[in-house]
């Protein structure tokens, strides 16, 4: 975008945003520093031989992936609609979903005790996983919605005049042009799912269920804290999902690029 | 033609969707957990839970270790849930159907209050009469039933031991070094400060941050002016307007000025932050209460040290000292307490009775209380139980055993309650009081006014 | 966003209407789609709006949350919200948060988006550090930011060693530092999507204009103001409603790194209402509360897209 010609020029660039990166990158730089402190990469030891690790690593995949799978399958489906198929009252409902974008969990939360219990769903993966998903779906759908707008209507009707119905031109047709934004669908719910404190916190209570958010707990006790292992657990639960970004980074930014949010 | 086949695709297009909306209430539906049930249960065998945010579980896998040597059939799974998140757990927990068999209790309108909670506690008259006799009242600390009792007479949870706030705790290796000396009075409590400050060493640490710990604070600076007080006005029968808090909240606001407080002191909490650079040898001194004298312990001082994220811990013997006479009227030093926690039987457990045997088993029988006793956590419930003292590896016995000793005898005479007698919108109006009167944003008359004009405090 | 996303709607539909014979025959040929959107309706609209019934009713009640038997006493929990000083200073904070995270985040999230596309090296080294924040949860981040930022902290620290150790201070403990500190770490976290929104979006103008500009002898400023922000401006309105709901909805991180406090300074709707239904028990109060928020939320979005749409036909 910027025209830097000169060596000079460039060099310049290059300075400003490394010092405008700066700031960003002091507090990962303190996270990392502060888990090393105290007893150093023991500290690390300490944290990934906790016995329930691998356990709230499944289950955290597992809330995860159920709200991934449902979000994806949700949001395709009701984007396609919205985009292409006729329906009557459409940005009524529309906007019915955009409302349910500005409700914070907190105040889901007593709702949400009651039914869970009285559907039975308390202490099941679906208590996290449903909420969770019912959060994430309004704003995908706006996502994919605009992409979907954005792949013009003659390819899908030239598919339907060859014959194909509506099912095989979703399938044949959209799903494979919104793989970008199904990437961008993907890294937003599972930072969304993965990162989440409140539900599983709250809905989870067997240890066999309990998801890896609540890992640095074992290193809060009511009289102690030990921030070292805090800081540890929380390096360890970030890198799958830093790792989920850089896979899906490329896909994700051409989602997004494609008039997702304009 | 046409239009048959749209409506061939139509159909089509309904049969997928119906099968996906089939398939997520099915999924819903499939959620449903079923628990296997056996109405009541036997007292000498089952699978019990245990939820609490005390003890720390390691202390807690004591407890359990000692009750499995008589109820070898009765396992007990304890879980510790985190302060902060105490009450959003355990609220769903107690109206689901596979909520903990037995949890923690408080007196008072705080953590895991007996007024929000009473009603899923079963009531524990019977089996304590059986335990220790009709006269079982005379057998236990005093403090404990009354916090834990209803308005209505029910006893919701068995005490399993106390704590107290008041005294200060001491990093003697710091007062060494400065040779320096614990303060008795105000103008000595500011004296040492301004030294350890020449020092560049924190001298008193407060989260005053905390409303909770703030109130501690301040109840000991009024109870050193005028003991007992503090308890009238929280159960309405004295006023906060009294010249007497005048005094202590304006005792407590300057000492954001006089140099006792750590600056930053508002924007700290009491756990982690206090306690972390009390025990990382940062600070010389703390308000904290008997809970403390856990780390009076080699293992327990070692522990804790590391966990402030120090390498290669080395503990040093933390002291208790009086609270310092700052108001010099010469009253004995401030002490107060209640049942640290109460163990409570859910009314919905499937192992009532198991549940039952295990509550009080820990809280009346003499080998379980001499455990809690020994673990230095909580003072036992039962007052003819002690630390037995030859069993337990202190830091540093010739400079802790006496202080410990002397707590803990003077701790059993105190029946002025720390939390029990405030409820939840007193704790609230407190909580503002002190911060508005901290911050300077009131004048302790002002902040008084207010809190006395708060309704439903009394 | 929404402003957006109805506009594109009537580009779908009428321009076509106006060209030819298709126009007519689509309305009859596009298929139905109730069904296609009946799932995501039934999740997110059935589980949503029940809640907010749900709650509606809760309002009404005197209730702890636990009590078998609450009493209901009508509108005396809103009458309660309009009278008490902390739900004022909450807005206050919300709007001041908005407004302040908002202009800041967008001038960031721009200026990156433009240097990293200016052929710096190492590109995607910055972009990790500036998304990684955004993957980071609020509970894993906020005791960081509570250490960094504590008197004898981090910042304190590099102020002192670059000379500016006057400007030392508490900066939680004080009510006119702290809300600052909080909304800088708003900033720290959301500003990595405001820049790959914004890359993304810049990507898209072509290089043509950027070029046919360069000719005519535009620098880079004027290319950035004349070209590039309009360009981008679908992008701004978007993320300026998302911000909004994101300040309404702010939670995580002054209850974790400030708990509210000190004095309420950083107290939030989000806090506040947390704080009143769980650790005070007054979950008829929190209701309203809750009610309130969402009142304003939809206020919010109406005000919002109205004034997006005037503009887009002023355009």
């Amino acid at each position: 975008m910027f025209e830097a010609r000169t060596r000079r020029a460039k060099v310049v660039l290059q300075i400003v945003i490394t010092l405008l990166v700066l700031p960003f990158l002091f507090p990962l730089i303190a996270m990392v520093q502060g888990s090393l402190a105290g007893a150093g990469w023991q500290n690390y030891l300490t944290v990934l031989s906790v016995p329930e690790l691998p356990l709230f690593f499944r289950n955290s995949a597992v809330v995860a992936l159920g709200t991934i799978v449902i979000v994806y399958a949700l949001t395709m489906l009701a984007a396609f609609g919205f985009s292409k198929l006729h329906i009557r009252g459409k940005e009524v409902y529309f906007w019915m979903l955009l409302a349910a974008l500005t409700l914070p969990e907190v105040v889901l939360l007593t709702p949400l005790f009651s039914t869970t219990t009285t559907l039975n769903l308390y202490n099941t993966y679906w208590a996290v996983i449903l909420p969770l998903a019912a959060l994430q779906v309004p704003f995908t759908i706006l996502l994919a919605r605009n992409f979907m707008n954005g792949i013009p209507d003659e390819l899908f009707d030239a598919a339907r005049v060859d014959g194909a119905g509506t099912v095989k031109g979703f399938w044949y047709i959209i799903l494979p042009l919104t793989r970008p934004i199904a990437a961008a669908i993907i890294v937003l719910t599972l930072i969304g799912a993965w990162n989440d404190y409140l539900l599983p916190l709250v809905f989870l209570v067997d240890p066999t269920t309990q998801t890896i958010t609540l890992l640095p707990q074992f290193f809060v006790g009511q009289f102690s804290n030990d921030q070292t292992k805090v800081l540890a657990s929380a390096v360890i639960t970030a890198i799958p999902e830093i790792a989920a970004y850089l896979c899906l980074q490329r896909l994700f930014e051409r989602g997004l690029s494609a008039g997702a949010l304009k | 033609m046409m239009f048959q086949s749209s409506v061939a695709k139509r159909r089509r297009s309904t049969l997928i969707v119906a099968l996906g909306v089939a398939t997520s209430l099915a999924l819903a539906l499939v959620g449903c957990s079923s628990s296997t049930a056996t109405a009541s249960g036997s007292a000498t065998s089952g699978k019990i839970t245990w939820w609490g945010w005390t003890p720390e579980i390691g202390v807690g896998k004591q407890y359990i270790a000692a009750f499995n040597k008589v109820y070898p059939n009765i396992t007990v799974t304890y879980k510790q849930v985190a302060t902060a998140s105490y009450d959003s757990v355990i609220r769903p927990a107690l109206a689901s159907s596979v909520g903990p068999d037995v949890f923690n209790m408080a007196p008072g309108g705080g953590i895991g209050s007996i007024g929000s909670y009473q009603g899923s506690a079963v009531d524990l008259t019977p089996v304590v009469t059986k335990a220790l006799g009709s006269n079982w009242k005379s057998k236990v600390a005093p403090i404990g039933p009354s916090g834990l009792t209803t308005s209505s007479g029910k006893l919701a949870a068995l005490s399993v031991g106390s704590t107290f706030a008041g005294p200060m705790w001491i990093n003697p290796d710091l007062f060494a070094k400065y040779n320096l000396t614990p303060p008795k009075t105000l103008d000595e409590w500011i004296s040492t400060c301004q030294a350890f400050k020449s020092h560049g060493v924190t001298c008193f640490e407060q989260g005053a941050g905390d409303p909770g710990f703030n109130m501690d604070l301040i109840h000991a600076i009024s109870d050193s002016i005028q003991p007992g007080l503090w308890t009238q006005a929280s159960t309405g029968k004295a006023k906060w307007t009294n010249p007497v808090f005048v005094q202590a909240w304006t005792i407590f606001q300057k000492m954001f000025s006089n140099g006792i407080m750590q600056t930053g002191a508002l924007g700290t909490q009491q756990y982690p932050d206090v306690n972390n650079d009390f025990l990382a040898g940062k600070t010389a001194m703390v308000m904290m209460g008997t809970w403390y004298m856990q780390y009076s312990t080699s293992a327990g001082a070692t522990a804790a040290v590391s966990a402030a994220g120090v390498a290669n811990a080395k503990p040093f013997p933390v002291v208790s000292i009086p609270f310092p006479d700052v108001a010099g009227k010469g009253n004995p030093a401030p002490l107060f307490g209640d049942a640290d926690f109460g163990l409570a039987v859910n009314v919905k457990s499937k192992q009532q009775k198991a549940a039952e045997t295990f509550v009080t088993w820990l809280a009346t029988n003499e080998k379980a209380q001499q455990v809690v006793s020994n673990a230095l956590n909580d003072i036992s419930a039962l007052t003819n139980v002690s630390p037995s003292w030859p069993d337990i590896t202190l830091v540093d016995s010739a400079k802790q055993q006496s202080t410990l000793d002397a707590l803990i005898k003077q701790a059993g005479t105190v029946t002025e309650p720390r939390l029990g007698a405030i409820n939840k919108a007193l704790g609230q109006a407190l909580g503002v009081a002190s911060a508005s009167v901290a911050g300077g944003k009131a004048t302790p008359q002002q902040a008084l006014a207010t809190l006395q004009a708060t309704p439903g405090i009394g | 966003m929404t402003a957006t996303t109805s506009t594109r709607t009537l580009r779908v539909g009428s321009p076509k209407q106006a060209g030819g014979d298709a126009p007519r025959k689509r309305p009859l040929l596009q298929p139905r789609g109730y069904l296609w959107i009946l799932p995501a309706l039934v999740l997110s609209v059935g589980l949503i709006y029940y809640c907010i019934g749900y709650t509606g009713y809760i309002s009404t009640l005197d209730w702890n949350g636990t009590a078998p038997d609450p009493t209901s006493v009508g509108a005396a929990n809103y009458v309660k919200v309009f009278q008490d000083p902390v739900f004022w200073e909450a807005i206050q904070h919300t709007i001041i948060s908005f407004l302040v995270t908002f202009v800041i985040q967008t001038a960031l999230g721009i200026l990156f988006a433009v240097l990293l596309h200016s052929k710096v090296r190492l590109g995607v080294v910055y972009k990790i550090v500036l998304f990684v924040p955004v993957v980071l949860a609020p509970a894993i981040t906020a005791p960081v930011f509570r250490q960094i930022f504590a008197y004898d902290g981090q910042f304190n620290w590099v102020l002192t060693h670059v000379g500016l150790g006057g400007l030392a201070q508490p900066w939680l403990a004080q009510s006119s530092t702290a809300l600052p500190v909080i909304m800088s770490i708003t900033i720290w976290q959301w500003t990595g999507m405001t820049f790959i929104l914004y890359y993304a979006a810049m990507g898209q103008i072509e290089t043509e204009v950027l070029e046919a500009a360069r000719i005519d002898g535009a620098g880079n400023i004027r290319t950035l103001v004349s070209i590039i922000w309009p360009g981008i401006r679908g992008t701004t309105i978007a993320l300026a409603t998302l911000s909004a709901i994101g300040a309404l909805k702010t939670f995580d991180i002054p209850y974790l790194v400030s708990m509210g406090g000190p004095n309420f300074a950083t107290e939030f709707l989000g806090t506040l209402i947390y704080r009143q239904s769980i650790p005070l028990g007054n979950v008829g109060y929190g209701a309203a509360l809750s009610i309130m928020l969402l009142v304003l939320a939809l206020i919010m979005g109406i005000f919002l897209n109205t004034r997006g749409r005037e503009k887009k036909e002023v355009r």
